[in-house]
């Protein structure tokens, strides 16, 4: 096994076009894990860690949020000054592991590993955000919700690396939420729930909803949105947007929960999710 | 097998120079070569945290980081708590609260606790238990735990 710690973008895809079984390590959460395991092991490890382009949060002049894809969950998670909706994404990161993980972990690992029981993968669908690629085709980004293509399968490319997640302006008085339900603190979801909304008047302007832990990728569902929109997410909305919603997912039974079991959170926590969010706009 | 990699790893302030191999983790590097065995292997997976490390002032996962890449990073054990031969507050006080049970668990709860003091200093009881819920106790003592790293905070004289 070969380590190389580049300290370029560029660098780094040279050496993982060369050697398709070369793996990108960032924080390690889940690789060394793997490897400690004998689950893979590559022939070589490319580190990020080294590459300055690779992190940090910044906002664009348009309102986005571009977030670097060597930015730990900590780095997200205490991140200051996110509006509205992109608030989201840090609930969303203080949900993972624990202290030691989060401080270890990156948001471009996380969904590189294309585990749909994590917690990023269902936010990001749910703000619409990008991911930025790299390879030595050059750059190009995907919708998060084209980037999970199966369990642990995700769109990167031999020799492709992942640059860095972007998020569109936050919707106009839109909020986030993020419910998840685990066995313990600090576990992967049993199932979790991320919604952004945007209420006007009592009723809901604006609706993104995706599940985690409830099929391979990040469960949405455009009709069940559709349903949410322009009601005041009373209990009937939400019932009629759960049905919708569980027959586009497809749970396992783990130890985590049983299929049904994970049916049965869907509603509950879809109804919390929406109503945080809505309630983080206050009265409007 | 490859070539071993030269690197040097600053532990405790004292700067090594070894040769590693690209899976080696942090952990086993620290125990095997350096001779530090306060750091313990329990899960290997990053679950337990019975290795927790200080790397850069942040309490990491001593398992699942690679002593290739901790190279050039500054990282505190467990021995690097005590200072002049005497030990840390948080060390004194766990000792104190009879905190101590089997022991397999304390080098991490130790460093953690550190961690989290460092960073913040009067911890509410939420926020010691946040900070020390990765790291388990399998004879299930946390009450001492927290009542310890309590006494040990800036607010804790009591």
């Amino acid at each position: 096994m070969e380590f190389h710690g580049p300290s370029t973008v560029d660098e780094a895809v040279s050496l993982l076009a060369a050697d398709e079984d070369a793996r990108c390590l960032a924080g390690g959460a889940t690789l060394v894990a793997m490897m400690n395991a004998d689950l893979v092991m590559p022939s070589a490890l490319v580190s990020l860690r080294h590459i300055a382009a690779l992190g940090g949060i910044a906002a664009d002049a348009g309102g986005g949020l571009r977030i670097g894809a060597m930015t730990t969950h900590r780095e997200v998670a205490d991140a200051a000054g996110l509006d509205g909706a992109h608030a989201l994404i840090s609930e969303t990161a203080r949900a993972i592991g624990h202290p030691a993980i989060r401080n270890m972990g990156t948001i471009g690992g996380s969904i590189g590993h294309g585990d749909p029981q994590a917690d990023y993968p269902a936010a990001l669908v749910a703000l619409d955000a990008s991911v930025e690629l790299r390879g030595p085709d050059g750059a190009r980004a995907v919708p998060a919700q084209d980037f999970f293509v199966d369990y642990l399968e995700t769109a990167l490319q031999p020799g492709e690396l992942i640059t860095a997640v972007t998020l569109p302006p936050s919707p106009a008085g839109g909020f986030g939420a993020y419910e998840k339900f685990a066995r313990v603190e600090g576990d992967y979801a049993t199932v979790s729930v991320a919604a952004a909304v945007a209420m006007e008047a009592g009723r809901c302007r604006y609706v993104r909803v995706a599940l985690g832990s409830c099929g391979p990728i990040p469960v949405r569902a455009e009709d069940a949105e559709a349903r949410l929109a322009g009601t005041a997410l009373a209990d009937e909305d939400v019932a009629a947007a759960a049905a919708v919603l569980r027959d586009a997912c497809d749970p396992v039974d783990d130890v985590r929960g049983s299929g049904e079991y994970r049916m049965m959170l869907v509603e509950p926590l879809l109804g919390r999710a929406l109503r945080a969010a809505a309630a983080k706009g206050g009265a409007r | 097998m490859s070539e071993a990699i030269p690197i040097s790893l600053t532990v405790n302030g004292r700067t090594h120079r070894l040769f590693v191999q690209p899976w080696h983790t942090l952990l086993q590097v620290l125990r095997e070569q350096i001779s530090l065995t306060g750091s313990k292997r329990g899960c290997n997976q990053g679950v337990c945290g019975a290795c927790s490390v200080m790397i850069d002032g942040a309490v990491m996962r001593g398992c699942l980081t690679l002593a290739a890449d901790a190279a050039g990073r500054e990282i505190v054990t467990v021995e690097g708590l005590a200072v002049g031969g005497a030990l840390s507050p948080v060390q004194q006080a766990l000792l104190d609260h009879g905190a101590v049970q089997c022991g397999f668990c304390m080098p991490g709860m130790a460093v953690a606790a550190t961690a989290l003091l460092a960073d913040n200093p009067s911890p509410s009881d939420a926020e010691i238990r946040d900070g020390l819920s990765g790291n388990l106790c399998r004879c299930s003592g946390y009450v001492k735990v927290v009542e310890a790293v309590r006494s040990a905070s800036a607010g804790g004289a009591s």
